[in-house]
């Protein structure tokens, strides 16, 4: 058992933060607002760690971490999503090296109108990243043909059909709706197995993006703290503010270690996996609740206004709060380990 | 970054798993409910005792330590098995904790050759020790200590009142922290004695706990004479000591808390489906939000360990001495809540739940307290680890 992280995960988290810094700055993700072809410049640099998507699970959640706290927009995290089903349905092996040579880019629809990222049968497929702008799309449906009841469908250039697209409080994110209608033909039969690894995998791959979104929060109230002065002294000195901090990075680490558990559990294919990735999740969102709304509060008046960068990050932690189960959905699931 | 331990620490697992098989006490088993019901003796528990001594004698007290100290010379590594494994079988490790985890590392560090000499028989727990630290007016504030030590020919004649002093009845020596430069800097007029607890001028009056047991006191001494050969350290020197502990076994001090935790939400499981609560949504996502918490800890533990073993410090260590106690008490909290209106009944006639969370809850009390309140745990997190100013 070794958290620590090896030389080369840490040139991969030096480096990511490097490029990150200088390609995703607050005014790309301002520009993304209007414009959302904005994000173009920052997927060619991102596109060279797409490889990750099918590679360990820790370094790929090290990656995900900084694209989060730089809240990039663009169609890594659908991407890589995309490249996890397939690798678990064994699918066309020249589509999977195109993905993780980062020339083809995909995403996975899932959750019906309903918002449960699990198969069903609605044809309806709600939630999905990017759906406008990716090359191929992976739908998931439920099924009474299979052992499994679970297929996948994979469709070129969903892009060309009548999306709609979801408005959410995050503005660095593109989600979509689709009615599928009767476009769902020949599918993949997927595994119970197959299903249950993609679902874990995806949920500490959102769970690390989120942390980073917090971490952002947190970061940017602690350097706030620390320059901001009221009554003659920084107001970082006083304890209340003191002991506000203390808590956000608490539940700041101890998400950033149940990720780091559950990635780890992910590539060692360990019979803890699933309850760790709900833990991931779970731990993720009641970090990103509490960084977010106490970054507001330590900010005063300025974070609360659309000149200052703090909402951006907000949205952003706001909304990967949803993505594939809020905390209160992983905690349902928990509860069912836990009960038999 | 790797989930599995090495092939010579499940070696060495499996080494600890045979002799706990073969050696652990039927006691450890039957006897320990959440926080341990201590009682015995001043608090010392006589079966607890003889388990200490045969650990120490096949080399388990403290495996990190060499065998003369009762250990093995194991790696960090193996230690957090090791804390681990007992934990997780609810094995308690000895009957009083300041010999070996305060007394032995700082007279092994600090001690001269004749102090060292009381190393083992406070490891293997012949010698009861008791610590005096806190006074009325130092609790948090331990560096406002008063007590004070004059150097009169070749003793120091020590005055003034310790409180909180855990095994101060039963203990026969005190690591003893007063003040022998009253005109110093707080923290630098602090020195360390080793007072002999049948020295004429001791007088020891135990203090009951909210939970009615009783296995700490108040001491009070007057013109006790200590010879000034009992100095621990340099004169005026103390402060460095009061931090002393275990050094090497810091990194694995969350284990028990977190195992404990992880016994209490198996208990909830359980207690929820006997009063028929288990399928109460609300019920089974507050379960699973403690779970959540216990999980995410152990890995925050591990992350800790980890920065340890590489020789960084180990920030992580205050986290979980402040979340593991904080949920500890919200974790018995729950389970009163599932007794509905039997939350707060003790009377035994009315079932074997009676009065068992309501205690637990009574004693976690203390956890947030002793050690380092949660108060002086977020301070320390703020100033040391997040680089804020010093508070006002």
């Amino acid at each position: 058992m070794d958290f620590s992280l090896t030389d080369d995960q840490q040139l991969l988290v030096e480096t990511a933060r490097q490029i990150l810094t200088n390609e995703c700055p607050p005014r790309l993700l301002r520009a993304h607002l209007d414009d959302r072809s904005e994000y173009a410049p920052l997927w060619q640099h991102t596109r060279g760690f797409a490889e990750l998507g099918r590679g360990d699970c820790t370094d790929l959640c090290l990656f995900l971490d900084e694209l989060g706290f730089v809240a990039a927009p663009g169609p890594f995290l659908a991407t890589t999503l995309f490249a996890a089903l397939l690798e678990e349905l064994d699918a066309d092996t020249a589509l999977r090296d195109a993905v993780a040579a980062g020339e083809v880019t995909g995403s996975v629809a899932v959750a019906g109108r309903s918002g449960v990222w699990e198969p069903n049968d609605d044809l309806v497929k709600s939630f999905v990243l990017d759906a406008d702008a990716v090359d191929h799309l992976a739908v998931v449906s439920a099924t009474t043909g299979t052992e499994s009841g679970v297929v996948v469908t994979l469709l070129p250039n969903p892009g060309a059909r009548a999306l709609r697209a979801i408005e959410t409080v995050d503005t660095t994110r593109r989600l979509f709706e689709w009615d599928t209608g009767d476009e769902i033909g020949a599918a993949i039969p997927c595994s119970s197995d197959a299903w249950r690894a993609f679902a874990d995998r995806a949920h500490v791959m959102v769970a690390a993006e989120l942390v980073g979104a917090a971490r952002r929060c947190f970061t940017m109230a602690l350097a706030y703290a620390k320059e901001r002065e009221q009554f003659g002294r920084p107001i970082g000195s006083f304890q209340a503010i003191q002991h506000k901090l203390a808590e956000m990075s608490l539940v700041l680490e101890r998400a950033t270690a149940a990720v780091h558990y559950a990635a780890m559990t992910v590539d060692a294919r360990d019979p803890d996996r699933t309850r760790a990735c709900h833990v991931a999740k779970a731990a993720a969102g009641a970090a990103a609740r509490r960084n977010l709304v106490d970054s507001i509060q330590i900010h005063g008046g300025i974070g609360y206004t659309w000149e200052h960068d703090l909402h951006l990050f907000l949205r952003r932690a706001t909304g990967t709060e949803y993505l594939f189960g809020a905390s209160s959905w992983h905690h349902d699931r928990l509860a069912d380990l836990l009960f038999g | 970054m790797q989930l599995n331990w090495g092939d010579d620490d499940e070696r060495f697992r499996a080494e600890l798993a045979a002799f706990l098989d073969e050696h652990a006490p039927a006691e450890a088993a039957a006897g320990f409910d959440f926080q341990g019901e201590a009682g015995g003796d001043g608090g010392i528990v006589p079966w607890l005792r003889d388990w200490q001594a045969t650990l120490f004698d096949h080399g388990w007290m403290i495996p990190g330590y060499p065998p003369e100290l009762g250990g093995r010379d194991c790696t960090p590594a193996q230690t957090l098995i090791y804390l681990e494994e007992l934990a997780r079988r609810r094995i308690p490790r000895a009957s009083h904790f300041p010999g070996y985890a305060i007394v032995a590392p700082s007279l092994l560090e600090y001690g001269n050759e004749e102090q060292r000499r009381l190393v083992p028989a406070a490891i293997r727990g012949d010698t009861i020790w008791c610590i005096g630290m806190s006074e009325p007016n130092a609790g948090s504030d331990l560096a406002a200590l008063r007590t004070r030590a004059e150097r009169r020919d070749d003793v120091f004649v020590v005055n003034g009142q310790k409180v909180w002093t855990s095994y101060a009845m039963v203990a026969s020596k005190c690591f003893c922290y007063v003040r022998t430069d009253p005109d110093a800097a707080k923290h630098r007029g602090i020195s360390l004695l080793i007072v002999d607890m049948d020295t004429p001028g001791i007088e020891v009056r135990p203090l009951t706990h909210i939970t009615g047991q009783a296995d700490f006191a108040e001491v009070f001494f007057t013109d006790v004479e200590v010879p000034v050969g009992n100095l621990v350290g340099p004169l005026n020197g103390g402060w460095a000591l009061t931090q002393g502990s275990l050094a090497h076994e810091r990194a694995g001090l969350w284990v028990d808390g977190v195992a404990r935790l992880d016994q209490t939400v198996r208990a909830l499981v359980d207690l929820a489906k006997r009063t028929g609560k288990d399928t109460d949504p609300g019920v089974r996502r507050a379960i699973a939000a403690m779970d959540e918490q216990a999980s995410s800890l152990r890995s925050l533990g591990y992350k800790g360990f980890a920065s340890f073993a590489q020789g960084s410090s180990a920030p992580e260590h205050s986290y979980m001495k402040m979340a593991s106690s904080e949920a500890g008490k919200a974790s018995y909290e729950l389970g009163m809540e599932l007794l509905g209106a039997y939350g707060a009944v003790t009377d035994a006639e009315l079932g074997e739940e009676a009065g068992r969370w309501v205690t637990n809850f009574y004693v976690s009390f203390a956890n947030t307290i002793a050690g380092g309140s949660s108060e002086i745990q977020r301070n320390i997190i703020a100033q040391r680890v997040l680089g804020l100013p010093r508070g006002v």
